[in-house]
Protein backbone atom coordinates (compact mmCIF):
# COMPACT_ATOMS: atom_id res chain seq x y z
CA UNK A 1 0.00 0.00 0.00
CA UNK A 2 2.82 2.43 0.95
CA UNK A 3 4.52 1.21 -2.03
CA UNK A 4 1.71 1.94 -4.01
CA UNK A 5 1.18 5.89 -3.03
CA UNK A 6 4.49 6.19 -3.01
CA UNK A 7 4.73 5.27 -6.87
CA UNK A 8 1.29 7.18 -7.77
CA UNK A 9 3.02 10.54 -5.99
CA UNK A 10 6.24 10.20 -8.40
CA UNK A 11 4.24 9.20 -11.29
CA UNK A 12 2.00 12.43 -10.57
CA UNK A 13 5.15 14.35 -9.34
CA UNK A 14 6.95 13.25 -12.77
CA UNK A 15 3.89 14.52 -14.96
CA UNK A 16 3.01 17.32 -13.75
CA UNK A 17 7.11 18.35 -12.90
CA UNK A 18 6.95 21.72 -15.23
CA UNK A 19 3.69 22.70 -14.31
CA UNK A 20 4.99 22.74 -11.16
CA UNK A 21 8.27 24.41 -11.71
CA UNK A 22 5.85 26.82 -13.67
CA UNK A 23 3.74 27.38 -10.40
CA UNK A 24 7.09 27.45 -8.11
CA UNK A 25 8.16 30.27 -10.50
CA UNK A 26 4.59 32.18 -10.50
CA UNK A 27 4.66 32.16 -6.39
CA UNK A 28 8.12 33.18 -6.54
CA UNK A 29 7.43 36.40 -8.84
CA UNK A 30 4.05 36.75 -6.87
CA UNK A 31 5.64 36.68 -3.26
CA UNK A 32 8.52 39.03 -4.68
CA UNK A 33 6.15 41.53 -6.08
CA UNK A 34 4.19 41.39 -2.13
CA UNK A 35 7.44 42.23 -0.78
CA UNK A 36 8.13 45.42 -2.85
CA UNK A 37 4.85 46.60 -2.58
CA UNK A 38 4.84 46.19 1.16
CA UNK A 39 8.49 47.95 1.35
CA UNK A 40 7.18 50.62 -0.79
CA UNK A 41 4.57 51.31 1.27
CA UNK A 42 6.95 51.04 4.67
CA UNK A 43 8.64 53.25 3.42
CA UNK A 44 6.29 55.81 3.05
CA UNK A 45 5.04 55.10 6.44
CA UNK A 46 8.16 55.58 8.34
CA UNK A 47 8.53 58.95 6.30
CA UNK A 48 5.30 59.82 7.65
CA UNK A 49 6.26 58.92 11.40
CA UNK A 50 3.04 56.60 11.47
CA UNK A 51 3.32 54.48 14.73
CA UNK A 52 4.31 51.05 13.96
CA UNK A 53 4.65 47.77 15.32
CA UNK A 54 5.94 44.71 14.40
CA UNK A 55 2.17 43.81 13.31
CA UNK A 56 1.46 47.03 10.79
CA UNK A 57 0.20 46.23 7.23
CA UNK A 58 2.98 46.90 5.11
CA UNK A 59 5.20 44.20 7.61
CA UNK A 60 2.38 41.47 7.39
CA UNK A 61 2.48 41.97 3.55
CA UNK A 62 6.44 41.53 3.13
CA UNK A 63 6.24 38.71 5.50
CA UNK A 64 3.59 36.78 3.27
CA UNK A 65 5.52 37.66 0.66
CA UNK A 66 8.30 36.09 1.83
CA UNK A 67 6.26 32.75 2.90
CA UNK A 68 5.13 32.32 -0.59
CA UNK A 69 8.44 33.39 -2.36
CA UNK A 70 9.81 30.42 0.28
CA UNK A 71 7.45 27.78 -0.74
CA UNK A 72 7.59 29.04 -4.74
CA UNK A 73 11.41 28.03 -4.42
CA UNK A 74 10.51 24.71 -2.70
CA UNK A 75 8.06 23.79 -5.67
CA UNK A 76 10.63 25.21 -8.14
CA UNK A 77 12.97 22.74 -6.72
CA UNK A 78 10.68 20.13 -6.75
CA UNK A 79 9.11 20.59 -9.93
CA UNK A 80 12.71 20.98 -11.50
CA UNK A 81 13.79 17.19 -9.59
CA UNK A 82 11.27 15.49 -11.39
CA UNK A 83 11.35 17.13 -14.72
CA UNK A 84 11.46 14.66 -17.74
CA UNK A 85 12.72 17.46 -20.13
CA UNK A 86 14.01 20.57 -20.41
CA UNK A 87 15.61 20.46 -17.06
CA UNK A 88 18.93 21.76 -17.79
CA UNK A 89 17.13 24.48 -19.75
CA UNK A 90 15.12 25.47 -16.39
CA UNK A 91 18.62 24.67 -14.15
CA UNK A 92 19.07 28.44 -14.67
CA UNK A 93 16.10 29.90 -13.20
CA UNK A 94 16.16 27.71 -9.99
CA UNK A 95 19.83 28.23 -9.46
CA UNK A 96 18.88 31.96 -9.05
CA UNK A 97 16.10 31.70 -6.90
CA UNK A 98 17.83 29.63 -4.54
CA UNK A 99 20.41 31.95 -4.83
CA UNK A 100 17.99 34.43 -4.09
CA UNK A 101 15.80 32.98 -1.44
CA UNK A 102 18.66 32.39 0.45
CA UNK A 103 19.62 36.16 0.48
CA UNK A 104 15.98 37.13 1.25
CA UNK A 105 15.63 34.51 4.16
CA UNK A 106 19.37 35.27 5.67
CA UNK A 107 18.80 38.93 5.44
CA UNK A 108 15.95 38.21 8.52
CA UNK A 109 18.81 37.46 11.02
CA UNK A 110 21.54 39.26 9.63
CA UNK A 111 18.92 42.26 10.06
CA UNK A 112 17.85 41.38 13.92
CA UNK A 113 21.34 41.35 14.80
CA UNK A 114 22.39 44.49 13.16
CA UNK A 115 19.23 45.91 15.00
CA UNK A 116 20.51 44.61 18.45
CA UNK A 117 24.03 45.98 18.01
CA UNK A 118 23.01 49.67 16.47
CA UNK A 119 19.49 49.83 16.86
CA UNK A 120 17.17 51.22 13.54
CA UNK A 121 19.24 51.38 10.60
CA UNK A 122 17.81 53.51 7.44
CA UNK A 123 17.15 52.66 3.46
CA UNK A 124 20.45 51.27 3.05
CA UNK A 125 22.47 48.59 4.97
CA UNK A 126 23.59 45.52 4.78
CA UNK A 127 21.29 43.48 6.16
CA UNK A 128 18.92 45.77 3.91
CA UNK A 129 21.42 45.38 0.91
CA UNK A 130 21.31 41.42 1.25
CA UNK A 131 17.20 41.80 1.27
CA UNK A 132 17.00 43.62 -1.53
CA UNK A 133 19.55 41.72 -3.80
CA UNK A 134 18.06 38.51 -2.68
CA UNK A 135 14.72 40.07 -3.73
CA UNK A 136 16.20 41.09 -7.19
CA UNK A 137 17.22 37.69 -8.01
CA UNK A 138 14.24 35.51 -6.86
CA UNK A 139 12.40 38.04 -9.17
CA UNK A 140 14.81 37.70 -12.13
CA UNK A 141 14.74 33.29 -11.35
CA UNK A 142 11.17 33.50 -11.41
CA UNK A 143 10.85 35.54 -15.30
CA UNK A 144 13.34 33.04 -16.17
CA UNK A 145 11.06 30.22 -15.41
CA UNK A 146 7.74 32.19 -16.42
CA UNK A 147 9.49 33.06 -19.87
CA UNK A 148 10.82 29.76 -20.89
CA UNK A 149 7.70 27.85 -19.87
CA UNK A 150 5.83 30.07 -22.33
CA UNK A 151 8.20 29.70 -24.90
CA UNK A 152 8.75 25.60 -24.94
CA UNK A 153 5.26 25.32 -24.45
CA UNK A 154 4.11 27.92 -27.04
CA UNK A 155 1.53 29.27 -25.25
CA UNK A 156 -1.19 31.01 -26.29
CA UNK A 157 -1.88 34.90 -26.20
CA UNK A 158 -3.25 34.89 -23.18
CA UNK A 159 -0.87 33.11 -20.95
CA UNK A 160 1.47 35.76 -22.44
CA UNK A 161 -0.11 38.18 -19.57
CA UNK A 162 1.71 35.71 -16.74
CA UNK A 163 4.97 38.13 -17.92
CA UNK A 164 3.35 40.78 -16.47
CA UNK A 165 3.59 38.80 -13.16
CA UNK A 166 7.48 38.21 -14.22
CA UNK A 167 8.26 41.20 -15.44
CA UNK A 168 7.19 43.60 -12.55
CA UNK A 169 9.10 42.11 -9.75
CA UNK A 170 12.27 42.48 -11.27
CA UNK A 171 11.32 46.35 -12.08
CA UNK A 172 10.28 46.88 -8.48
CA UNK A 173 13.49 45.22 -6.63
CA UNK A 174 15.72 46.81 -9.04
CA UNK A 175 14.16 50.31 -8.13
CA UNK A 176 14.51 49.11 -4.67
CA UNK A 177 18.20 48.38 -5.58
CA UNK A 178 18.38 51.94 -7.09
CA UNK A 179 16.70 54.09 -4.77
CA UNK A 180 18.70 52.64 -1.51
CA UNK A 181 22.18 54.22 -3.64
CA UNK A 182 20.53 57.04 -4.05
CA UNK A 183 17.79 57.92 -2.01
CA UNK A 184 19.18 60.08 1.28
CA UNK A 185 17.66 57.91 3.65
CA UNK A 186 20.44 56.14 5.02
CA UNK A 187 22.11 57.77 7.92
CA UNK A 188 21.83 56.63 11.68
CA UNK A 189 23.51 57.54 14.95
CA UNK A 190 25.97 54.94 13.98
CA UNK A 191 26.33 54.83 10.47
CA UNK A 192 26.33 57.46 7.71
CA UNK A 193 25.49 55.33 4.31
CA UNK A 194 23.81 58.15 2.69
CA UNK A 195 25.38 58.39 -0.79
CA UNK A 196 27.33 60.99 -1.74
CA UNK A 197 24.72 63.79 -3.59
CA UNK A 198 26.81 63.46 -6.51
CA UNK A 199 27.24 60.13 -6.98
CA UNK A 200 23.62 59.70 -6.06
CA UNK A 201 22.32 62.29 -8.97
CA UNK A 202 24.60 60.20 -11.35
CA UNK A 203 22.95 56.96 -10.32
CA UNK A 204 19.61 58.09 -10.11
CA UNK A 205 19.85 59.80 -13.70
CA UNK A 206 21.01 57.03 -15.48
CA UNK A 207 19.97 53.70 -13.48
CA UNK A 208 16.40 54.69 -13.62
CA UNK A 209 15.55 55.38 -17.37
CA UNK A 210 17.64 52.13 -18.34
CA UNK A 211 15.34 50.54 -16.04
CA UNK A 212 11.88 51.49 -17.15
CA UNK A 213 13.56 51.36 -20.96
CA UNK A 214 14.72 47.81 -20.03
CA UNK A 215 11.71 46.67 -18.20
CA UNK A 216 9.30 47.69 -20.87
CA UNK A 217 10.96 46.61 -24.10
CA UNK A 218 12.13 43.13 -22.17
CA UNK A 219 8.34 42.55 -21.49
CA UNK A 220 7.71 43.60 -25.41
CA UNK A 221 10.16 41.17 -27.06
CA UNK A 222 9.72 38.15 -23.81
CA UNK A 223 5.85 38.63 -25.16
CA UNK A 224 6.63 37.91 -28.81
CA UNK A 225 5.68 41.30 -29.56
CA UNK A 226 2.15 41.29 -28.07
CA UNK A 227 0.19 44.76 -28.13
CA UNK A 228 -1.10 45.79 -24.37
CA UNK A 229 1.48 44.31 -22.48
CA UNK A 230 3.90 47.34 -22.15
CA UNK A 231 0.87 49.27 -21.26
CA UNK A 232 -0.25 47.21 -18.32
CA UNK A 233 2.76 46.60 -16.92
CA UNK A 234 3.55 49.93 -17.01
CA UNK A 235 0.25 51.17 -15.89
CA UNK A 236 0.68 48.24 -12.85
CA UNK A 237 3.88 50.07 -11.88
CA UNK A 238 2.04 53.57 -11.63
CA UNK A 239 -0.95 52.09 -9.32
CA UNK A 240 1.74 50.13 -7.26
CA UNK A 241 4.03 53.19 -6.88
CA UNK A 242 0.99 55.48 -6.21
CA UNK A 243 -1.06 53.70 -3.90
CA UNK A 244 2.26 52.98 -1.79
CA UNK A 245 3.94 56.38 -1.84
CA UNK A 246 1.13 59.26 -2.77
CA UNK A 247 -2.14 58.03 -1.55
CA UNK A 248 -0.96 57.30 1.74
CA UNK A 249 0.38 60.69 2.96
CA UNK A 250 -2.57 62.78 2.16
CA UNK A 251 -0.69 65.98 1.47
CA UNK A 252 -0.55 64.59 -1.73
CA UNK A 253 -3.90 63.16 -2.46
CA UNK A 254 -4.65 65.86 -5.29
CA UNK A 255 -1.62 64.49 -6.92
CA UNK A 256 -2.96 61.70 -8.20
CA UNK A 257 -4.38 63.35 -11.57
CA UNK A 258 -0.68 64.59 -12.25
CA UNK A 259 0.85 61.06 -12.01
CA UNK A 260 -1.13 59.34 -13.95
CA UNK A 261 -0.85 61.43 -16.63
CA UNK A 262 2.39 59.21 -16.91
CA UNK A 263 0.26 56.52 -18.30
CA UNK A 264 -0.01 58.39 -21.62
CA UNK A 265 3.84 57.19 -22.70
CA UNK A 266 3.70 54.00 -22.12
CA UNK A 267 0.40 53.62 -24.23
CA UNK A 268 1.28 55.93 -27.07
CA UNK A 269 4.86 53.59 -26.98
CA UNK A 270 2.49 50.80 -27.16
CA UNK A 271 0.49 51.84 -29.94
CA UNK A 272 3.89 52.87 -31.75
CA UNK A 273 5.27 49.37 -31.42
CA UNK A 274 2.23 48.27 -32.81
CA UNK A 275 2.30 50.09 -35.66
CA UNK A 276 6.42 49.32 -35.91
CA UNK A 277 8.53 47.21 -34.22
CA UNK A 278 11.93 48.29 -36.28
CA UNK A 279 15.24 49.15 -34.41
CA UNK A 280 14.45 52.91 -34.37
CA UNK A 281 10.90 52.26 -33.20
CA UNK A 282 11.81 50.45 -30.72
CA UNK A 283 15.13 53.50 -29.80
CA UNK A 284 12.51 56.00 -30.20
CA UNK A 285 10.10 54.15 -26.97
CA UNK A 286 13.64 53.32 -25.19
CA UNK A 287 14.19 57.21 -25.40
CA UNK A 288 10.73 58.28 -24.71
CA UNK A 289 10.33 56.43 -21.48
CA UNK A 290 13.67 56.53 -20.26
CA UNK A 291 13.09 60.72 -20.52
CA UNK A 292 10.44 60.46 -18.05
CA UNK A 293 12.11 59.08 -15.41
CA UNK A 294 11.38 61.90 -13.07
CA UNK A 295 7.66 61.41 -13.77
CA UNK A 296 6.98 57.99 -12.74
CA UNK A 297 9.37 58.12 -10.31
CA UNK A 298 7.56 60.65 -8.17
CA UNK A 299 7.84 61.62 -5.25
CA UNK A 300 10.45 60.13 -3.78
CA UNK A 301 13.48 60.93 -6.72
CA UNK A 302 12.75 64.36 -5.92
CA UNK A 303 14.81 63.56 -1.92
CA UNK A 304 18.00 62.77 -4.34
CA UNK A 305 18.03 65.79 -6.39
CA UNK A 306 17.18 68.07 -3.69
CA UNK A 307 20.14 67.09 -1.62
CA UNK A 308 22.17 68.35 -4.95
CA UNK A 309 20.21 71.41 -6.40
CA UNK A 310 17.83 72.64 -3.21
CA UNK A 311 19.23 71.32 -0.05
CA UNK A 312 16.23 72.00 1.14
CA UNK A 313 13.98 70.26 4.17
CA UNK A 314 11.45 68.10 3.10
CA UNK A 315 8.68 67.53 5.55
CA UNK A 316 6.24 65.21 4.39
CA UNK A 317 3.49 68.02 3.56
CA UNK A 318 6.46 70.18 1.39
CA UNK A 319 7.15 66.81 -0.70
CA UNK A 320 5.34 67.97 -3.71
CA UNK A 321 6.21 71.65 -3.38
CA UNK A 322 10.17 70.97 -3.61
CA UNK A 323 9.49 68.21 -6.58
CA UNK A 324 7.55 70.68 -9.13
CA UNK A 325 9.89 73.37 -8.14
CA UNK A 326 12.09 71.34 -9.27
CA UNK A 327 11.01 69.23 -12.22
CA UNK A 328 12.12 71.66 -14.88
CA UNK A 329 16.26 72.38 -13.59
CA UNK A 330 16.47 68.04 -13.03
CA UNK A 331 14.95 67.87 -16.76
CA UNK A 332 17.57 70.18 -18.27
CA UNK A 333 20.29 68.17 -16.47
CA UNK A 334 18.64 64.98 -16.61
CA UNK A 335 17.10 64.40 -20.17
CA UNK A 336 19.85 63.76 -22.72
CA UNK A 337 21.69 60.96 -21.01
CA UNK A 338 18.18 59.86 -19.65
CA UNK A 339 17.09 59.34 -23.07
CA UNK A 340 20.94 57.84 -23.78
CA UNK A 341 20.27 55.11 -21.19
CA UNK A 342 16.73 54.79 -22.47
CA UNK A 343 18.20 53.71 -25.72
CA UNK A 344 21.03 51.14 -23.65
CA UNK A 345 17.91 49.74 -22.25
CA UNK A 346 16.53 48.80 -25.36
CA UNK A 347 19.56 47.58 -26.52
CA UNK A 348 19.81 45.02 -23.36
CA UNK A 349 16.85 44.08 -23.33
CA UNK A 350 17.68 42.30 -27.27
CA UNK A 351 20.46 41.10 -25.84
CA UNK A 352 18.47 39.73 -22.07
CA UNK A 353 15.68 38.51 -23.81
CA UNK A 354 17.67 36.22 -26.18
CA UNK A 355 19.45 35.01 -23.25
CA UNK A 356 16.14 34.09 -21.51
CA UNK A 357 14.26 32.49 -24.82
CA UNK A 358 17.83 30.92 -25.71
CA UNK A 359 17.45 32.09 -29.12
CA UNK B 1 -2.79 57.44 -44.26
CA UNK B 2 -4.16 56.08 -41.06
CA UNK B 3 -1.04 54.98 -39.65
CA UNK B 4 0.53 58.46 -40.56
CA UNK B 5 -3.04 59.92 -38.45
CA UNK B 6 -2.47 57.39 -35.78
CA UNK B 7 1.25 58.59 -35.17
CA UNK B 8 0.45 62.57 -35.72
CA UNK B 9 -1.91 61.73 -32.88
CA UNK B 10 0.40 60.26 -30.99
CA UNK B 11 2.80 62.84 -31.00
CA UNK B 12 0.33 65.22 -30.56
CA UNK B 13 -0.48 63.62 -27.05
CA UNK B 14 2.93 63.59 -26.44
CA UNK B 15 3.27 67.02 -26.39
CA UNK B 16 0.47 67.54 -24.47
CA UNK B 17 1.45 65.42 -21.82
CA UNK B 18 5.07 66.99 -21.37
CA UNK B 19 3.58 70.57 -21.53
CA UNK B 20 1.26 69.27 -19.14
CA UNK B 21 3.24 68.05 -16.84
CA UNK B 22 6.22 69.89 -17.29
CA UNK B 23 4.62 73.11 -17.28
CA UNK B 24 1.63 73.24 -16.46
CA UNK B 25 0.57 71.34 -13.33
CA UNK B 26 3.84 72.27 -11.59
CA UNK B 27 3.04 75.87 -11.61
CA UNK B 28 -0.54 75.29 -10.50
CA UNK B 29 0.40 72.70 -7.67
CA UNK B 30 3.50 75.57 -6.69
CA UNK B 31 0.55 78.12 -6.29
CA UNK B 32 -1.77 76.08 -3.63
CA UNK B 33 -1.47 77.55 -0.40
CA UNK B 34 1.24 75.75 2.04
CA UNK B 35 0.28 74.31 5.58
CA UNK B 36 0.50 76.74 7.94
CA UNK B 37 1.19 75.28 11.81
CA UNK B 38 0.55 77.62 14.44
CA UNK B 39 1.86 75.92 17.74
CA UNK B 40 1.29 77.82 21.15
CA UNK B 41 2.22 76.60 25.00
CA UNK B 42 1.25 77.88 28.44
CA UNK B 43 3.51 76.81 31.18
CA UNK B 44 2.55 76.79 34.86
CA UNK B 45 5.65 76.96 37.03
CA UNK B 46 5.18 75.51 40.59
CA UNK B 47 7.46 78.13 42.65
CA UNK B 48 9.55 81.13 41.31
CA UNK B 49 12.27 80.71 44.32
CA UNK B 50 12.92 77.28 46.43
CA UNK B 51 15.73 76.74 48.58
CA UNK B 52 18.96 74.48 47.07
CA UNK B 53 17.99 70.51 47.29
CA UNK B 54 14.13 71.52 46.52
CA UNK B 55 12.64 70.73 43.24
CA UNK B 56 10.25 73.00 41.35
CA UNK B 57 7.74 71.62 38.66
CA UNK B 58 7.64 73.33 35.21
CA UNK B 59 4.07 71.58 33.09
CA UNK B 60 3.82 72.89 29.40
CA UNK B 61 0.77 72.21 27.67
CA UNK B 62 1.16 72.88 23.91
CA UNK B 63 -1.19 73.27 21.04
CA UNK B 64 -1.59 73.58 17.66
CA UNK B 65 -3.89 76.22 16.75
CA UNK B 66 -3.18 76.18 12.66
CA UNK B 67 -2.89 73.76 10.09
CA UNK B 68 -2.05 70.06 10.22
CA UNK B 69 1.83 69.82 11.31
CA UNK B 70 4.18 67.51 9.55
CA UNK B 71 6.03 67.62 12.79
CA UNK B 72 5.57 69.73 16.12
CA UNK B 73 8.11 70.47 18.56
CA UNK B 74 8.74 71.77 22.17
CA UNK B 75 12.13 72.56 23.25
CA UNK B 76 13.25 73.03 26.52
CA UNK B 77 16.61 74.53 27.60
CA UNK B 78 18.66 75.00 30.10
CA UNK B 79 21.42 78.03 29.85
CA UNK B 80 22.91 77.57 32.99
CA UNK B 81 23.67 73.63 33.25
CA UNK B 82 26.27 71.92 31.31
CA UNK B 83 24.99 68.63 31.27
CA UNK B 84 21.19 67.98 32.57
CA UNK B 85 22.59 64.66 34.01
CA UNK B 86 19.71 64.11 37.25
CA UNK B 87 18.71 67.66 37.40
CA UNK B 88 15.79 67.33 35.22
CA UNK B 89 13.05 64.14 35.21
CA UNK B 90 10.36 64.29 32.50
CA UNK B 91 7.16 63.67 35.02
CA UNK B 92 4.59 63.54 32.08
CA UNK B 93 5.42 63.30 28.37
CA UNK B 94 2.66 63.21 25.55
CA UNK B 95 4.42 63.32 22.27
CA UNK B 96 4.43 60.56 19.79
CA UNK B 97 8.19 60.54 19.21
CA UNK B 98 10.69 59.87 22.04
CA UNK B 99 12.53 62.54 23.49
CA UNK B 100 15.82 63.86 22.69
CA UNK B 101 18.15 64.59 25.05
CA UNK B 102 20.41 67.51 23.36
CA UNK B 103 24.31 67.97 25.17
CA UNK B 104 26.86 70.94 24.37
CA UNK B 105 28.89 70.57 21.23
CA UNK B 106 26.19 68.96 19.36
CA UNK B 107 25.50 70.21 15.56
CA UNK B 108 22.23 71.26 16.09
CA UNK B 109 19.20 73.85 13.32
CA UNK B 110 18.89 76.84 13.41
CA UNK B 111 16.46 80.01 12.35
CA UNK B 112 13.99 77.74 11.92
CA UNK B 113 15.65 76.25 8.92
CA UNK B 114 14.65 72.19 10.17
CA UNK B 115 18.35 71.42 10.09
CA UNK B 116 19.54 73.06 7.06
CA UNK B 117 21.17 75.91 8.85
CA UNK B 118 23.29 74.66 11.53
CA UNK B 119 25.11 75.54 14.80
CA UNK B 120 26.71 74.16 17.91
CA UNK B 121 24.90 73.85 20.97
CA UNK B 122 26.33 75.81 23.99
CA UNK B 123 23.64 74.18 26.56
CA UNK B 124 21.62 71.56 27.07
CA UNK B 125 18.22 70.92 25.96
CA UNK B 126 15.24 68.50 25.55
CA UNK B 127 13.21 68.12 22.45
CA UNK B 128 9.55 66.86 22.48
CA UNK B 129 8.55 65.97 19.28
CA UNK B 130 4.91 64.72 17.54
CA UNK B 131 5.19 63.46 13.98
CA UNK B 132 2.60 64.49 12.64
CA UNK B 133 0.15 66.88 14.81
CA UNK B 134 -3.26 67.40 13.66
CA UNK B 135 -4.66 71.03 14.21
CA UNK B 136 -6.45 71.50 18.69
CA UNK B 137 -4.28 68.41 19.91
CA UNK B 138 -3.19 69.25 23.13
CA UNK B 139 0.48 67.81 24.03
CA UNK B 140 1.65 67.70 27.42
CA UNK B 141 5.39 68.06 28.62
CA UNK B 142 5.73 68.42 32.28
CA UNK B 143 9.21 68.47 34.53
CA UNK B 144 10.76 67.82 37.91
CA UNK B 145 14.23 70.30 37.47
CA UNK B 146 16.32 69.84 41.45
CA UNK B 147 18.80 72.30 40.49
CA UNK B 148 22.23 71.76 42.07
CA UNK B 149 23.71 75.12 42.91
CA UNK B 150 22.10 78.35 44.17
CA UNK B 151 21.56 81.19 42.33
CA UNK B 152 19.33 82.30 39.03
CA UNK B 153 17.77 79.07 37.40
CA UNK B 154 17.17 80.02 33.88
CA UNK B 155 14.53 77.69 31.55
CA UNK B 156 14.38 78.56 27.89
CA UNK B 157 10.98 77.21 26.03
CA UNK B 158 9.89 77.19 22.62
CA UNK B 159 7.57 75.70 20.35
CA UNK B 160 7.91 74.80 16.34
CA UNK B 161 5.84 73.40 14.00
CA UNK B 162 7.12 71.99 10.55
CA UNK B 163 6.47 72.97 7.65
CA UNK B 164 7.92 76.35 9.45
CA UNK B 165 5.95 78.47 6.33
CA UNK B 166 5.29 81.54 8.45
CA UNK B 167 6.12 83.65 11.23
CA UNK B 168 3.18 81.71 12.83
CA UNK B 169 4.74 78.73 12.71
CA UNK B 170 6.83 78.86 15.81
CA UNK B 171 5.95 80.67 19.47
CA UNK B 172 7.02 83.00 21.03
CA UNK B 173 7.15 85.29 18.21
CA UNK B 174 9.54 87.78 19.70
CA UNK B 175 11.64 88.24 22.59
CA UNK B 176 15.03 86.57 23.67
CA UNK B 177 16.78 84.91 20.94
CA UNK B 178 19.03 81.43 22.36
CA UNK B 179 21.56 79.98 20.54
CA UNK B 180 19.67 78.75 17.81
CA UNK B 181 18.71 81.86 16.61
CA UNK B 182 15.42 81.46 17.57
CA UNK B 183 12.83 83.07 20.11
CA UNK B 184 12.12 81.64 23.80
CA UNK B 185 10.50 81.86 26.45
CA UNK B 186 12.35 82.86 29.87
CA UNK B 187 11.43 81.28 32.81
CA UNK B 188 13.33 81.52 35.91
CA UNK B 189 13.91 80.61 39.38
CA UNK B 190 15.71 81.46 42.33
CA UNK B 191 17.31 79.15 44.41
CA UNK B 192 18.55 80.04 47.85
CA UNK B 193 21.92 78.53 49.59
Amino acid sequence: MTNLTSNLTENFLKSRSEIIFLVGSILTSFGILLVTVGGSWDITNHLLSKPETFFSPPHALMYSGVAISLTGVVLSFIGWKNLQKFRDSYFLSLKVQLIGIGLLTGAGPLDFIWHSYFGLDGLLSPPHFTLIVGMFLCSIGGMIGISRYLKFNNSESISKYLLILAVIPVWLSASGIISSLSLPFSSTDFFEFNPEPTIAFIIASLAYPFLISLSLTLIFRLSNYQFGLLSILGGLFLLIYSSTAIIPNFAMFDTIQFYSLNLIPFIVADIFLKLNRSKFSLFFVGGLVGSVFYMVYYPYVMYTYNEILLGKLVSPSLIYFVYFELIQTVLVYTLIPAIVMGFLGVMFSDRLSKKILMN
Amino acid sequence: MNKFLIYLGGFVILLFYFILTIFILPGDFLLTEQLIPEPTFQTILSDSEIILGDSFRLDIVSVNNGDYADIHIVSVAFPDLIEIGDVVKIATYHFSLSPSYISIGEKIGSKYSGGVETTIAQYPSIEAMSRPLKPNIETHFDLVVTPNTSGIFNIYVKSIGIPHSSDVSHYPYSGILDHQNEYVQVHSVTVNP
